[in-house]
């Protein structure tokens, strides 16, 4: 472990800008969100979480897939300099890897090159993810529900704590070792910052509600599939979307062509299962009429579905669809009523 | 709040209607969530104060249509807003008046969360309580009083009628109609800018929006099965988030919503991104005031603006 | 790298008109480049995301079996505006396609053993391929059934194949329309009714494709004749856009129609609440 001044920020976002493009958190409007940067008198200072999140570095909202024209089929594949995100907090640094699962190794078959998702590995090769403790979680924060929490390092790169006027780092991946010994602008940690870190963690753990035990979810919702609870649950959903978009883990997507026979482009861009639209046939036929249906498929994807195919929830407990969700359908009280539900009644 | 529990549950009790849509407290301080009630005895779950956002007449369309076969009267508890956007539905011929009972309630304007934000410093609120003309909120280490004004929607600061203009029953006082002064003071100062700062303006603001449709699918008044967006046959405007075809969305949305839009600030607080969509939305109801004199969703029996021709509206844009 | 969203180009050879409204159409396809023919190998059962370039893709079964070299076979019926466009193509023209994408019928299993294979309407098409292919490779398979069943003759699709194939003998047709027509001398009845009446073996394994509502009430039919649910195959469809698993949309339960699909068991539908 290794430390830098606050003061030295800005040296280090220098050195990692020559080999890397660097994203971090900057003041979007009234909102936050992971933006590229070029210096470090860009980033948010807030200690919250973003709102907006950041799968948008490596799945853009819309991005191009081909272009064609008299010629032929050109496809536009990235090739930036690779990228390097600072100040992800450890439920962002999660759902960046199950994504990852997701786009490079659809169902955990890496044999399968077609099963591959050119554009995204292109983006994602050779990233470089610092991964921050988070000190300050809000109320809505859960991540602690998923065998994680505030201080987790898992799926860091390198890990950084933020003590208020230091910044404690650690090498977690071999990626993140290596950088680190090739920096050598640093100091090294004492045995008072591991009392400050130990003190943070306590702080931060305080903050947040006890977990939830969720071992029985995926099973309980295989259950109470066909049962009516999913109309109390679904009753005030109005099916508007703001959850996907804003969720760092829902990757669901439409592919659209633009243009006319000779000249154009087909780009994919984010799309939402609770649309109405999303699985309506050219027949007229739409299996999920209902909204019911709609807001059931997005409960099962993320805690059953998912996981009987990647063996982990699609869900990192960030909490902004908590925040966002304009009828305050909150997902916890969601899971908790499910596992509460008792068939027999 | 007692008032209006009681109520509630004196009509269902005497089964004058089978499902009640109301307010009750959100999981989160600053908001409140919908809740559907069919017992007399979940009745006390009801609340009303400065949490109640949701516009709850958009439960009589959309998917939601099917509560009208489901049930056979429905309860809503209304704002003034809220109530004008039954009141365009029935004009719209999109709810029939006898199969909805009206309760109004006397609406003081609504929190907008992004305000109290700013006021804590960004700091969260973990509670909030009103006194008198004042806000206290309490978060971790802090505690501070804000004048309501300051953390009061926009729209709720420029509201003409809090009180719902159509109802069955009304619980508490009626506020009437207030006489704002300058209610559409964010077009004046619009179309004070140059072009070029209009365009400025414009391009900022849309070029943040993610088209996550937020703000179509919380509209009230936007009910269509198939929205322009989602035709590709013809291809009416682009799907990607450029901001030309941002804003050509947002345009053409607000012109579907002329002499609709009751302005009850639900695309606003839905947008995840917070773009300032109220100067386009304004400028249309400004428009639809000063041509046509029509306000949306205040007379129940009067014709929607748009389907119908008056004899003496003004026809100089013909004969020059 | 292997970017599966790019389209292969591909040639309209031919264009066979399939029945008497003009909404059903054969497409005969040929390779543009010859790698491309070289790289595509497929299994009867697989499917293609049909690409029109400023229109956009729809997923088609493929007809032809991979015996019959050169030609990629599809027929597409008019419904919305990706196969509108399509049926405005002309000989010549230029399209796209992706794949061959998804699963294939269990040919393994197949071999050995009696199969009964069931369609209705214009889903006929996968199941052209398996039996062309099975054909083709006659001595390693057992008994080859087809039932067949279409609104009145007309609405065949292959008839071509067909004659040939019932004047064959190592292959049993029951071609059946659904009500009376003039002309018609081979059975009339639906085809779960027709399925129950021409004496089935329980022992085959049973491949069956149609609208959904035949599904719906051929699937019991069989069951109570006694086939075993892992012996029965057939293929779903939905909205797909991706076709690796990728989009969402063509998500059933946990499975992926374009991943895990489009072939699936009776017994692994069994499990999959979302199904029917």
């Amino acid at each position: 472990m290794i430390k830098i001044k606050h003061e030295q920020l800005p040296a280090l976002i220098d050195f990692l800008s020559e080999k890397y493009q660097v994203y971090a958190p900057v003041q979007y409007g009234k909102e936050t969100a992971f933006k590229k940067i070029s210096s470090a008198s860009e980033i948010n200072k807030s200690k919250y979480n973003t709102s907006l999140n950041p799968k948008e570095i490596f799945f853009p909202q819309s991005e191009v897939m081909f272009t064609y024209d008299k010629e032929g089929i050109k496809t536009p594949l990235p090739k930036d300099k690779p990228i390097a995100v600072w100040g992800l907090k450890t439920c962002d640094t999660k759902s960046i890897r199950i994504l990852d699962e997701v786009f490079s190794n659809a169902y955990q078959m890496p044999e399968k090159e077609m099963y591959k998702d050119p554009y995204w590995i292109a983006r994602y090769k050779n990233c470089l993810l610092f991964s921050s403790a988070c000190n300050e979680p809000l109320s809505t924060c859960f991540c602690n529900w998923f065998d994680s929490g505030p201080f987790d390092k898992t799926g860091s790169d390198v890990y950084v704590i933020d003590t208020g006027n230091e910044y404690i780092m650690e090498g977690i991946s071999d990626s993140g070792k290596a950088f680190l010994e090739n920096y050598k602008a640093v100091e090294q940690v004492t045995p008072e910052d591991q009392t400050k870190i130990d003190e943070l963690k306590k702080k931060a753990k305080s903050y947040m509600q006890p977990p939830v035990e969720l071992a029985g979810l995926k099973d309980k919702l295989q259950d109470i599939w066909d049962d009516p609870i999913w109309d109390e649950v679904s009753a005030k959903c109005i099916n508007c979307g703001a959850c996907a978009y804003i969720c760092p883990t829902c990757h669901c997507f439409d592919v659209s062509d633009e243009g006319k026979e000779d000249k154009g482009k087909r780009v994919r861009l984010w799309d939402c299962c609770m649309f109405q639209l999303f699985t309506k046939e050219a027949s007229g036929h739409n299996p999920r009429e209902l909204s019911r249906n709609r807001v059931r498929q997005r409960v099962m994807h993320k805690y059953n579905y998912f996981v009987e195919n990647y063996h982990e929830f699609l869900c990192t407990g960030c909490g902004r669809c908590v925040q966002v969700c304009p009828v305050n359908l909150d997902i916890r009280r969601v899971i908790q009523k499910i596992l509460d539900y008792d068939k027999a009644k | 709040m007692k008032e209006l529990q009681n109520k509630v549950k004196q009509l269902l009790n005497d089964k004058e209607i089978d499902l009640v849509i109301g307010w009750s407290k959100g999981s989160l301080p600053l908001v409140s969530t919908p809740v559907f009630i069919t017992e007399a005895e979940q009745s006390d779950q009801l609340i009303f104060d400065h949490t109640c956002r949701n516009n709850l007449a958009t439960y009589l369309t959309k998917d939601r249509k099917r509560l009208g076969k489901e049930y056979n009267k429905i309860g809503i508890v209304v704002k003034g807003c809220d109530a004008r956007s039954i009141v365009l539905y029935v004009t719209e011929n999109q709810v029939k008046r006898d199969k909805v009972v009206i309760i109004g309630v006397p609406c003081q304007g609504i929190f907008e969360s992004r305000k109290i934000i700013d006021a804590t410093g960004g700091r969260e609120v973990l509670e909030q309580k009103i006194d008198g003309d004042q806000v206290i909120l309490k978060g971790r280490g802090f505690e501070i009083k804000v004048s309501r004004d300051k953390v009061l929607r926009d729209c709720c600061l420029s509201c003409r009628y809090p009180d719902a203009p159509e109802y069955d029953y009304f619980i508490g006082e009626h506020r009437g109609e207030i006489d704002v002064k300058d209610e559409f003071k964010l077009v004046d100062d619009f179309e004070k800018k140059s072009s070029a700062e209009r365009w400025q303006f414009i391009t900022e603001e849309y070029s943040k929006c993610i088209r996550c449709y937020a703000c179509r699918n919380v509209c009230p008044s936007c009910y269509c099965n198939y929205c322009f967006v989602d035709n590709n046959d013809p291809q009416w405007v682009g799907k990607t988030p450029e901001v030309t075809d941002n804003i050509i969305f947002h345009l053409i949305r607000n012109l579907h919503l002329a002499g609709r839009c009751v302005d009850c600030g639900a695309c606003v607080s839905a947008c995840p991104v917070n773009i300032d969509l109220r100067p386009l939305n304004k400028k249309v109801e400004k428009e639809m005031k000063e041509r046509f004199g029509y306000t949306a969703g205040l007379d129940i029996n009067e014709k929607p603006a748009m389907a119908s021709h008056r004899e003496n509206e003004k026809q100089d844009f013909i004969m020059g | 790298m292997c970017n599966t969203y790019i389209p292969i180009s591909m040639k309209i050879e031919r264009i066979i008109n399939e029945d008497p409204d003009k909404t059903l159409r054969t497409y005969d396809l040929s390779f543009v480049n010859k790698e491309d023919e070289i790289k595509f190998k497929y299994m009867p059962g697989q499917f293609c995301e049909f690409s029109i370039l400023g229109k956009g893709e729809s997923p088609f079964g493929i007809a032809s079996s991979p015996t019959e070299e050169g030609i990629i076979k599809f027929t597409i019926s008019r419904t919305g505006s990706v196969t509108q466009e399509i049926h405005y193509l002309q000989e010549g023209d230029i399209v796209g396609i992706r794949g061959p994408l998804g699963n294939w019928y269990p040919d393994e299993k197949l071999r050995g053993n009696d199969t009964v294979i069931i369609g209705g309407g214009f889903a006929f098409t996968t199941l052209r391929s398996m039996i062309v292919y099975m054909l083709d490779h006659r001595d390693e398979y057992g008994k080859i059934t087809v039932i067949y069943g279409a609104r009145s003759p007309e609405f065949f699709i292959f008839k071509d194949e067909l004659k040939e194939w019932e004047a064959r003998e190592d292959i049993t047709l029951h071609l059946t329309i659904d009500k009376p027509y003039p002309g018609w001398d081979k059975l009339i009845g639906f085809v779960p009714a027709v399925t129950k009446e021409v004496g089935l073996d329980p022992s085959a394994y049973v491949l069956v494709c149609g609208p959904p509502i035949m599904i719906k009430y051929t699937l019991p039919v069989l069951s109570e004749i006694g086939f075993e649910d892992s012996k029965i195959f057939t293929s779903l469809e939905r909205r797909m856009k991706c076709g690796i698993g990728k989009c969402g949309r063509c998500g059933i339960g946990s499975k992926y129609i374009c991943i895990d699909g489009p072939v699936f068991s009776l017994q692994e539908l069994k499990k999959i609440p979302e199904s029917f």
